[in-house]
């Protein structure tokens, strides 16, 4: 386990503008952030103001205008498309707040899918997302399709799937946004317990002040920069 | 590959898990297999058609006739026919007078018909075009009966010689055999008065009927002994034709000029031509050889049209899954990853398609040709037992999310059609459809060219592959944020 105190992730001066022909929309403008090893941090702010934006380019789904997002000693978007797939499979994984579970697949398909990417399939793969799926209370669930589970048990499912890859950091972008208030504090007593259980970082954009007040440390964004 | 393919897999099946595979595929696998499949057939077809009429049409012809550019009479035609029979891949050579000449109708004193007359050596001739294979009756040109009955009957005339008829052309000429025919060599001044001409006349009796069922023969053709026709023409010791057959007939335009070498005319006697049956029947086979260029053309694009299909089933596919390949995105799959994923569900289809495409293509032929007693009407009681059961399964819910039925009636439906195709797809009489006298053959001729075959798998698998390029590509460049967000 890496020393708590360390910093995992650093965001130096990040910008992101969308273009639509000649007019600039800045939406991120100059986002500096340190987030360290088994943080847990919660984003806030006003809807639109980036939340998602910064998430998405933290997890290197997208690229920044301009700016650096340092993971260890690894500035991310000097990477390839490939080696920046390899990066996300192995070191990040993602809640957001519609499941997006793949269909086609069962619940243990769907969480064992991240590992199945690299790895060639194998009993392992599966008997730890068998685990992963019983921790989060869906034991019985195992063969389900995500149309023949509840709104959530999907959720469930897919905080299952960011995990089985065990990766370093944990994105979550309003992962109770779309439950209801019981269903939401199941999802946060798990978020909570991996956290603890594992040491791993997460990062959960949320509108739920309640879950705001539960977490290490709270970061909101106005007009595009962080306020602390 | 492992993880392409298990998402790929399951992407080629319907979203009801119960079905082996979805309906959409289904129609793209069809698609190239219809392709795939007619063109074989139809090439097949055609290509029978040209080998049937070759081989009839070269059962008796020769494969190269040489002569001189005038058709002049030359000397020493042994010695040119020994070299000629040296050169590899010649099997015989047989000299041949050949003239046009007209037939003499007594009592009206005029010219009934103009006929080819061809003067052959028997034995020589049997080896370049099988002559007397087609003959009815006697082939002895000299001393058939009834060419001494026919002396005796018209007493005082002189008989040249027998002649052998083709059978239209007796039947034309409304003479049978034993008859005596009148074929005018020239026209001689008369002793009398020089300004008069006068016919001279030969006396043949018909001794036999060729039938070869080659119209060109049978309505035009007479045959005389070759010595005969020389002492006819005046031209002892000379023809004006070498026939010659090889070992295969498509080596004629090849061995023309060897041909042509080995005859050695001298500058005096003639510039040489070798003429080869392709060029006799250049009309027919250039028309047959641009039917086929024609027809593999189409069924070329038929092929293009299914990868059509297979490049947008691609591209709904890519369109439908544009959320799920964002979420294959941020489970760390590259670019690569979503291409393969893409081009195995194409190469699927065009694979299954083109195989399945072949071994229909193959069976048609198979059946087409193949002369065997089939039941009849029978086989919709085949078809009935899947239809039934496709009833059922529709209609009773727990028969319907059992995969074990539906796979089981698809081998049902199968068997079914299989053995409907078997009973229903029989040889094409042509005979039947009064089409065995212009082409000579008595049912439709399938001739399979294997090469052609497995040019057409390789051709239909490299459209279909092209076919995936693009949608694939498409898919692997989606930005994953904006595919995430896809609604
Ligand atoms: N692809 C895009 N093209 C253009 N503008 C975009 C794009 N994506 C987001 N934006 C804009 O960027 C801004 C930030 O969007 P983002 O989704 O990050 O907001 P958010 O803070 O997550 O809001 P919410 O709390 O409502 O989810 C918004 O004004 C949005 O309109
Ligand atoms: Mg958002």
């Amino acid at each position: 386990m890496s020393n708590p105190s360390e910093t995992l992730i650093r965001i130096i001066d990040l910008h992101k503008s969308y273009y639509d022909g000649e007019s600039e929309l800045p939406v991120l403008q100059g986002i500096d952030l340190e987030i360290k090893t088994s943080e847990l941090l919660a984003v806030v702010g006003a809807s639109g103001v980036g939340k998602s934006t910064l998430l998405h380019i933290m997890g290197t789904l997208d690229r920044p205008t301009a700016g650096q997002v340092i993971y260890g000693e690894q500035d991310v978007f000097t990477l390839q498309d490939t080696e920046l797939a390899r990066f996300r499979n192995k070191e990040v994984g993602f809640v957001f707040q519609f499941h997006h579970l793949l269909p086609e697949f069962n619940a243990l398909e769907n969480v064992a899918m991240a590992a199945l990417i690299t790895t060639p399939s194998n009993k392992t793969i599966y008997e730890e997302a068998a685990s992963l799926l019983e921790y989060v209370g869906l034991a019985e669930r195992l063969s389900h399709y995500p149309s023949q589970l509840s709104g959530g048990e999907r959720q469930r499912v897919a905080i299952a799937r960011a995990l089985i890859n065990k990766p370093k950091v944990v994105l979550a972008d309003e992962p109770t946004g779309n439950l209801d208030r019981r269903n939401s504090e199941a999802v946060h007593e798990l978020l909570w317990d991996f956290n603890a259980k594992s040491g791993q970082t997460f990062v959960i954009v949320t509108h739920n002040s309640e879950l705001a007040e539960q977490v290490d440390r709270v970061v909101q964004l106005v007009d595009g920069k962080v306020v602390l | 590959m492992k993880f392409e393919w298990f998402v790929a897999s399951r992407y080629l099946r319907s979203r009801r898990k119960q079905s082996f595979i979805s309906i959409i595929s289904i129609i793209s696998i069809g698609g190239v297999a219809l392709g795939v499949a007619t063109i074989i057939l139809v090439i097949a077809v055609l290509d029978g058609v040209e080998h049937g009429l070759k081989d009839r049409f070269l059962s008796n012809e020769a494969h190269v006739a040489l002569s001189i550019f005038d058709h002049s009479f030359f000397k020493g035609y042994q010695e040119r026919i020994e070299r000629i029979e040296a050169i590899e891949n010649v099997v015989a050579a047989s000299p041949v007078i050949f003239a046009q000449i007209g037939v003499f109708r007594e009592h009206s004193n005029t010219i009934q018909d103009a006929i080819y007359i061809k003067g052959i050596d028997t034995a020589q001739e049997d080896e370049v075009t099988g002559f007397s294979t087609f003959v009815i009756g006697s082939t002895d040109f000299q001393n058939s009966e009834l060419i001494e009955q026919a002396a005796l009957i018209n007493e005082g005339e002189t008989i040249t010689g027998g002649i052998i008829l083709g059978g239209r052309l007796a039947t034309r000429l409304g003479v049978m055999k034993g008859d005596v025919l009148r074929l005018l060599i020239k026209l001689v001044e008369s002793p009398i008065d020089s300004s008069m001409l006068l016919p001279d006349l030969a006396n043949f009796v018909v001794i036999g009927f060729y039938e070869s069922e080659m119209e060109a023969y049978d309505n035009n053709f007479g045959f005389i002994h070759i010595d005969t026709a020389q002492k006819l023409y005046n031209q002892q010791n000379r023809v004006n034709f070498i026939f010659v057959r090889l070992t295969d007939a498509e080596l004629a335009p090849q061995l023309a000029t060897k041909i042509e070498a080995a005859a050695d005319f001298t500058v005096l006697e003639g510039m040489p031509n070798a003429r080869t049956w392709m060029e006799a029947q250049a009309a027919l086979f250039s028309a047959l050889q641009l039917e086929k260029i024609a027809t593999v053309i189409i069924e070329a694009l038929i092929i293009l049209v299914a990868s059509f299909n297979i490049a947008s089933t691609l591209i709904m596919t890519v369109m439908e899954k544009t959320k799920d390949v964002g979420t294959l995105r941020t489970l760390g799959s590259s670019r690569g990853n979503i291409m393969r994923i893409f081009m195995i569900q194409g190469s699927v289809i065009g694979t299954l398609g083109t195989m399945i495409g072949t071994a229909l293509g193959l069976s048609l032929c198979w059946l087409l040709r193949t002369n065997t007693q089939r039941p009849s009407y029978w086989y919709i009681i085949a078809l009935v037992v899947p239809i039934v059961l496709q009833f059922l399964i529709a209609s009773q819910h727990a028969m319907r999310n059992r995969g074990g039925w539906k796979f089981a009636v698809g081998v049902l439906w199968l068997i079914g059609i299989g053995f409907a195709l078997y009973c229903a797809v029989r040889p094409i009489s042509l005979v039947d459809l009064g089409l065995s006298q212009i082409y000579q053959m008595h049912q439709l001729p399938i001739k399979i060219n294997w090469v052609f075959v497995i040019f057409i798998n390789l051709l239909s698998f490299a459209i279909c592959w092209l076919a995936t390029l693009y949608p694939a590509w498409q898919a692997a460049n989606l930005k994953p944020v904006e595919a995430l967000q896809h609604e």
